[in-house]
Parts: structure tokens; C-alpha cells; sequence
């Protein structure tokens, strides 16, 4: 039945991820409009300070941000137990000494180098940070096309493959801001791992439609997709288990912005590369 | 039998000779005691014969302090509760994994530095271990030259200051910024700020002639603690207006030239009545520090127009109460002595990133990671195990994770690498990567179109990995200059992590699953 669907509507299959990345670019074109910016960056990659406090006791994070100016306020807790670790506070309006007496007096605590820890970045070194993040991102892109058409001598099958990488990070964007999470120098860093499990599993799919003859093209389609799938399930479910209980707000930025864009990379590798491949099959039949 | 055959095939025993190779460079046990950091120089411990480890010492290689006067030292705690119970000037035989040493304690202070023994030559970095990073920007463009001069004397300087575990280098970007990046255990913030953060110009001053100012050229001797022929040290506290003032002062010894520029100039100076009554020089040695003033001081009239060498240095400290006034006078005098040794610093740094991670959260972190890590392989366990319904396939994936995550950190270990935040970050990416490229060969082997051979299908599935492999290698590639040194971690960790995967790991699994699903 799948196979029926598939050979009769694989173009407009194809095009769901389409409009999904259509969707994704003007969403992201109307935030540049207003606020001239693609991503909501946190401190690392704006300038400002991170700090962690470590103590059990518990007060409101709607509280502690209207009592910090222009403030982000997350709230550590053991996962298992639901036990109160600490605050993560976000600001880039006041310096670390404010920052500190503040808390000081919220937490009617005295804060010391074993339970506080600051993170500051300066406003020029969060700008170049962000500047080269993105150059980065730019160049594993030009550096994975070369490398994706060296090994399929061919341009549409490259091309597929390049169009599915770039789906996978600009819808992966659109929903990050959707959900309202910023975006740490880490989580740049993601995109660039985004990238290379997208294209693992479009090498994966056009090496095994197209290099090999056995069995039909949709044959070859669900073995590939069998693998493929595993492999990204096995990820999610890995990123996940490890998103829930990592205290790290580092990590968990990392870890979220791969499973997003592990969830598109479904739809943009077996949908539109899968469509575009039957198509230059048949085409060349 | 098959365990026999498992042990036959080359790529298997190619893996397990670099495992062991690995765990050789992790070299883990259980050493209880104290290792030796560092050893002032001329220190109670350095008289007696104890040194400071290489810098290229691996960490089970340091000494470690077993027993001090016959009772077993385990941990820190058991060190400083042990060194502050003896009295001063009674002895102090300390025995190590290597030697035995004979001390006499003069001070609290013995001069080590010491840390709980390491169980492995795994460093953990700032992440994990707490301590403090700064990125510091020239504000000017420097040459390599010049960043190396730099580096030179900040190193002298925290060494100096007395911070001993310290690391400093170059760092670059991809937009052509030079940095200089600082990893210390063990400093405070205001220290940081002091010593790195600012510039260290020491000028003296009588009107608006330099007499002489910070640096060996100058100054050739600075005396940092009361001996013989020298004080350092606090003169005199006060109350004043419901705090307490307090007065520091320590000798320094002028070099000949020096000492005949100021007597030049106070040769020309008219002696006056000071309103306490004493004969003094009708100008003041005003002492500047990065152009401000931070002390001026009476020149005595019997020293007009003598080339003195020895010369004291004051200042002040202020505190709430005596105690507070004393510490913080100590504290000034200390960083001026540093910067009076050191000299200043040929540019001004701007301190672009500063983190200081306290050393409990550093535990939390680790604990997390390792908890995070497990729930991750359980996780990979599960569903490789619900799709193909095999122990055996399921096991040998399970042993494969763990060969790498060995390798890895066995190499970190050999090439002394401290694993950070991005170094973990980074293992997760390889190790992730590594699951993947089994997933694709235990699919390949498995397919049932079986008129390939084991041969064809293993070259298959590597033809898919291969192509997996040079596309992350090149997306990681911008990423060991990006952001001034502080991703390099994470990009040379996925690096190394996917080449282990690519021609270790991977083969031996293939050879795995060959012999077990014959």
C-alpha cells in the first residue's frame, strides 16, 4: 500500500518539507525584520554574565527575574527526585558584584567560590564568537557538498542531499525560536553535528538506491529507510534520556537542537531525497 | 570455540593491543595520600630536598606523600589538619612513594602544593574540576613576538603572586584575533583582575621626573618576607573614622644607575619642616601604579643628593575591623611586590571572558556527565535490541561504545589533554557517530539478499561509513580555530573519536559479528 502511495505521489511528498522550509524561511525573514536577528542568543553569544547558584532553597524564577533587570531565570533540579539544586541567571544589564548582592540578599546566602560560579563573556567576544560560529556552519556546508558530489559524481543526487542538510537546520531554527529557547555557542555547535547526521542518512539512502541494483528502486528505498531510522531513532532516544537528566544547560541546548532537527531530517530524507532519487531513476530509465 | 575464532581474526587483536596501549596511558588505581604539585623555591620543603614535578609529568607519576611522622595521610584534609597541628620548629618527616625527607617547620607554610593522589592520568579540566579561565584581547594589534613576551610575563607574574597550577597559551580565531588564554586552579576573581587585567606600569615619582620605575632594570632586589637585612611586612594599623587603616612596607634595592637618578634630582630639592616637626625634602616619592597615584613618601633630608639604593615601599589597607585591614594590606603588598618583580606588561589586555567554575559544581558536573552517559548507552542498548532481537548484536555494540570511549580517553590521557565541557560534548558526538556506523554494518551483514559475499557486504557498508566519515571530518574542521581556542577540545575529540571509530572500532566490530553470526 506504502509502495503504492509513494510511486504515485512521491512528488507531492516531496514537497511537504518543501513547504515546511518555505514556511521556516519567511518565519525567519519576518523575525530578522523586526528584531535583526535569526536566533534569540543567550549570553555566550551576545555578551553578558551566567550564574550558577548551588543551594536547595527555593525561590520563584518569576520572582528572581523581576528582581534582576532584563534577567533569564532556569531553575536546577535533580531530575530523579525533583530535589531543588540551584538557579541558573542569565543577564547582560548589570555587572557580576550587582548580580551578586542581589542574590546575596534574595538567597540570604554568602556567596563563595564553592557555591557560585560566574561565567562572563565580554560584548565584543560574543559578537566575533557568533561571527564565527556562523562562518563555520558556512564553511562545513561548502566543505560537506564538495565532499557529498566527490562521492556521487552526480548533481542531482548531490544536490538532494545538500537541499535536505539545508532544510533540516533553517525548519530546525523556525522551531527553536518558536519554542522561545536561546541559542548558546554550543548549540551553533550542534547545527554543525546536525549536519553531519542529516547527511549520514542521505548517503545511506542515495548509496543504497542508487550504487546498487538489487531488488526494486522502493525495495531498496525501505531497506535504507529500516537502517536509516534505526540510526536516527537510536540517537533520539540516547539525546533524549540524556536532555532529561543533564544538569548542564549547555548540553541540554546541544541535545535539543539535534533531536528538532533529527524529527525533520525524517520527513526531509525519506520524502523529498527519496522523491528526488526515484525521479532521476526514472528519468534515466 | 568461538571465542577462540574471535581472537584470531587480526583486526580484533589490532583493537584489543590498542586498548590495552590506552589503558596503559589512563593507568588507573587506587593510591591513597597526597601528590606534590608544587615546591616553592627555597622554601622548609625545597631545603629538604623536595621538588617540583616536570611539567610533562603525568599525573600518577607524581609523588605522593604516604605517611607524615608515621601517620597515614588519605586525603587533603588529613595533609593541612596534620602540617597546622605541629608546632613551629618541631620536625617533619614526610614519606613519599619515593624518598623519605626531613623538614623543620618554621611556618604553616612548608611550601607544597599538593592535591588528593589522581586515581588516573585522566586531567579534568575546568568544567569539571572548577577553577578559573580568562580569555584576555591585546587592545592593540600585536605581533607573535610580542604575544610571546607577554605570555612570558604573565606567567612570571602568577608565578610570582604565588598561583602555582597554572596554564597559559596563544589562542587565535578564524577572524584573525590574537588571544591569550588563562586556566588556574585556586585564584580568586579580584586576583585575576589585578594581576592580568591590568597593565602593572610602576612609576616613582619626585614632581614629575620618573626616578625609576617597576621591572629588573630598575629594581634588583625585592624583599618579600622579613629576614636579616630587610622588613616586609605591616608598620603600623590605626583606626580612622570607625575603620581601620593599616600600613604596609617592605624594602626594595635600587640598581646603581637608579639610585644616582634620584639622587640627582633630590640634590636640587630645599630641605623643609614637616608639621610633625620632622626635616624632609620638600617634594615626595610619589608612587604611581598604571598612573595612578597609589602612595607618596617623605624623603628625609639626610638623603638628599645620596645615590641610596635600599628604599622602603608603602601603602595602605583598609577593613572594618583591625583584622580585615591587615589581610587586605598584605594582599596590596603582595600584588605590588609581584609587579614590582615582573615588571609591566609591554600592552594592555582587556579581559574578554573570565569563568570561575567553584570546584563543588565541577563534582556535580562529572557525577551528571557519567550519570547522562550511562542512561544514554542503556538507551542505544534498548532500542538496538528491540530491533533486531539479538543479545549478541546488542552486546557486541555494547563492548564496541565502551573500546571507544577506552580509546578516547586513553588518548586524552597520553596527550595530556584536559577534558572540559567541549572535550564531553565532543565524545558524545563520536561515540553517537560510532552507533551509527555499526547500525549500517550489522544491517549490511543481516540483509538477506544473500548472494553477496562477507567480504562484499562488509566493503558495501564501509563505502557508506567512509562517505560519513569525510563529511563530519570536514564539518569539524573551522572548528578547531573557531572561537579562540575554547572549541578546539570538541573538535579534536570528534575528530579522533570518528578516525578511532573509521579504523579500529569498526573493522573489529564487522569481525565481531562475522565470527558470531556465522
Amino acid at each position: 500500500m506504502f509502495r503504492a502511495i509513494f510511486e504515485k505521489h512521491y512528488k507531492k511528498l516531496a514537497l511537504i518539507p518543501v513547504v515546511l522550509l518555505v514556511i521556516s524561511i519567511v518565519f525567519l525573514g519576518i523575525k530578522y525584520a523586526t528584531t535583526h536577528e535569526i536566533i534569540n542568543r543567550d549570553v555566550s553569544l551576545k555578551g553578558g554574565i551566567t550564574a550558577t547558584i548551588y543551594t536547595e532553597k527555593e525561590i520563584p524564577v518569576k520572582q528572581l527575574e523581576s528582581k534582576i533587570p532584563e534577567s533569564y531565570v532556569r531553575k536546577l533540579a535533580e531530575f530523579a527526585t525533583g530535589k531543588n539544586i540551584g538557579y541558573i541567571i542569565e543577564t547582560s544589564a548589570i555587572d557580576e558584584d550587582q548580580l551578586k548582592s542581589i542574590l546575596e540578599q534574595e538567597f540570604g546566602l554568602n556567596l563563595t567560590q564553592e557555591n557560585f560560579s560566574v561565567e562572563k563573556t565580554g560584548a565584543s567576544l560574543g559578537q566575533s564568537f557568533y561571527k564565527e560560529l556562523v562562518i563555520a556552519v558556512i564553511f562545513a556546508f561548502l566543505f560537506m557538498g564538495f565532499v557529498v558530489f566527490l562521492i556521487f559524481r552526480a548533481l542531482a543526487p548531490s544536490l538532494a542531499v545538500i537541499f535536505a542538510a539545508l532544510t533540516d537546520v533553517i525548519v530546525t531554527l523556525a522551531i527553536i525560536n518558536l519554542i522561545n529557547m536561546k541559542v548558546t555557542a554550543a548549540g551553533i555547535v550542534a547545527f554543525l553535528l546536525v549536519i553531519g547526521y542529516s547527511i549520514d542518512t542521505d548517503i545511506l539512502l542515495t548509496t543504497r538506491t542508487i550504487k546498487r541494483k538489487e531488488g526494486s528502486f522502493y525495495e531498496r528505498l525501505v531497506s535504507s529507510a529500516k537502517t536509516g531510522l534505526t540510526m536516527t531513532f537510536t540517537t533520539i532516544v540516547a539525546l533524549l534520556l540524556a536532555s532529561i537528566f543533564t544538569t548542564s544547560y549547555v548540553l541540554k541546548n546541544m541535545f535539543t537542537i539535534i533531536i528538532i532537527a533529527l524529527f525533520i531530517d525524517i520527513l526531509s530524507t525519506y520524502l523529498t531525497n527519496a522523491g528526488i532519487l526515484y525521479w532521476h531513476e526514472k528519468r534515466k530509465k | 570455540m568461538k571465542i577462540k575464532k574471535l581472537f584470531k581474526k587480526p583486526r580484533i587483536l589490532l583493537l584489543i593491543v590498542f586498548i590495552i596501549f590506552a589503558i596503559l596511558a589512563i593507568n588507573p588505581g587506587f593510591t591513597k595520600g597526597v601528590a606534590i604539585k608544587y615546591v616553592a623555591f627555597n622554601s622548609t620543603a625545597y631545603i629538604a630536598g623536595m621538588r617540583s614535578p616536570e611539567e610533562a609529568t603525568s599525573l600518577r607519576d607524581l609523588e605522593v606523600i604516604l605517611y607524615i611522622n608515621g601517620q597515614k595521610i588519605n586525603s587533603i584534609e588529613d595533609y593541612a589538619g596534620m602540617i597546622t597541628s605541629l608546632p613551629i620548629n618541631s620536625s617533619i618527616r614526610i614519606k613519599t612513594n619515593k624518598a623519605e625527607y626531613a623538614l623543620l617547620k618554621t611556618s604553616n607554610d612548608i611550601g607544597l602544593t599538593v592535591i588528593n593522589a589522581p586515581t588516573s592520568n585522566i586531567r579534568k579540566g575546568l568544567e569539571l574540576a572548577g577553577g578559573t579561565r580568562v580569555l584576555l584581547k591585546p587592545k592593540e594589534k600585536i605581533t607573535e613576538q610580542e604575544r610571546q613576551q607577554l605570555v612570558d610575563v604573565l606567567e612570571n607574574r602568577l608565578n610570582v603572586f604565588g598561583l602555582t597550577d597554572v596554564k597559559i597559551k596563544p589562542a587565535d580565531d578564524l577572524l584573525g584575533n590574537k588571544y591569550i588564554l588563562v586556566e588556574l586552579a585556586g585564584a580568586t576573581k579580584e586576583d585575576v583582575q589585578e594581576l592580568l587585567g591590568k597593565q602593572g606600569k610602576f612609576e616613582a615619582k619626585i614632581g614629575n621626573i620618573t626616578v625609576f620605575s617597576g621591572g629588573k632594570k630598575d629594581i634588583v632586589y625585592v624583599c618579600r618576607a622579613t629576614e636579616q637585612q630587610c622588613f616586609a611586612g605591616i608598620r603600623e594599623c590605626l583606626p580612622t573614622n570607625g575603620k581601620y587603616y593599616c600600613k604596609f612596607e617592605f624594602g626594595i634595592k635600587l640598581s646603581p644607575e637608579a639610585a644616582q637618578r634620584q639622587a640627582s634630582v633630590t640634590k636640587n630639592l630645599s630641605v623643609i619642616t614637616t608639621e610633625s616637626g620632622q626635616q624632609a625634602l620638600e617634594k615626595k616619592l610619589d608612587l604611581y601604579l598604571d598612573d595612578k597615584l597609589v602612595d607618596s613618601l617623605l624623603i628625609m633630608a639626610d638623603l638628599k643628593g645620596k645615590a641610596v639604593q635600599d628604599i622602603a615601599i608603602s601603602g595602605p589597607g583598609y577593613g572594618t575591623t583591625k583584622q580585615e585591614a591587615m589581610q587586605n594590606a598584605l594582599k596590596a603588598m603582595k600584588k605590588l611586590q609581584t609587579i614590582l618583580i615582573t615588571g609591566s606588561l609591554p600592552v594592555t589586555l582587556e579581559i574578554t571572558k573570565l569563568d570561575t567554575i567553584s570546584p563543588t559544581l565541577g563534582e556535580e558536573f562529572l557525577r551528571n556527565a557519567l550519570l547522562i552517559g550511562f542512561l544514554a548507552l542503556i538507551g542505544v542498548a534498548l532500542v538496538i535490541f528491540l530491533r533486531y532481537r539479538n543479545w549478541k548484536i546488542s552486546l557486541a555494540m555494547m563492548i564496541n561504545c565502551a573500546a571507544e570511549l577506552i580509546l578516547l580517553l586513553g588518548f586524552a590521557a597520553f596527550v595530556k589533554y584536559n577534558l572540559d565541557l567541549a572535550a564531553i560534548a565532543g565524545l558524545i558526538a563520536a561515540i553517537g557517530t560510532g552507533v551509527d556506523d555499526q547500525i549500517v554494518i550489522a544491517d549490511e551483514i543481516l540483509r538477506k539478499e544473500s548472494f553477496y559475499s562477507w567480504k562484499d557486504r562488509i566493503k558495501r557498508a564501509f563505502f557508506i561509513i567512509f562517505g560519513a566519515y569525510a563529511t563530519t571530518f570536514a564539518a569539524m574542521l573551522p572548528l578547531f580555530k573557531a572561537g579562540a581556542g575554547l572549541l578546539t577540545g570538541f573538535a579534536l575529540i570528534t575528530i579522533v573519536g570518528i578516525s578511532i571509530g573509521v579504523f579500529l572500532t569498526r573493522p573489529a566490530f564487522a569481525a565481531m559479528l562475522e565470527v558470531m553470526l556465522e
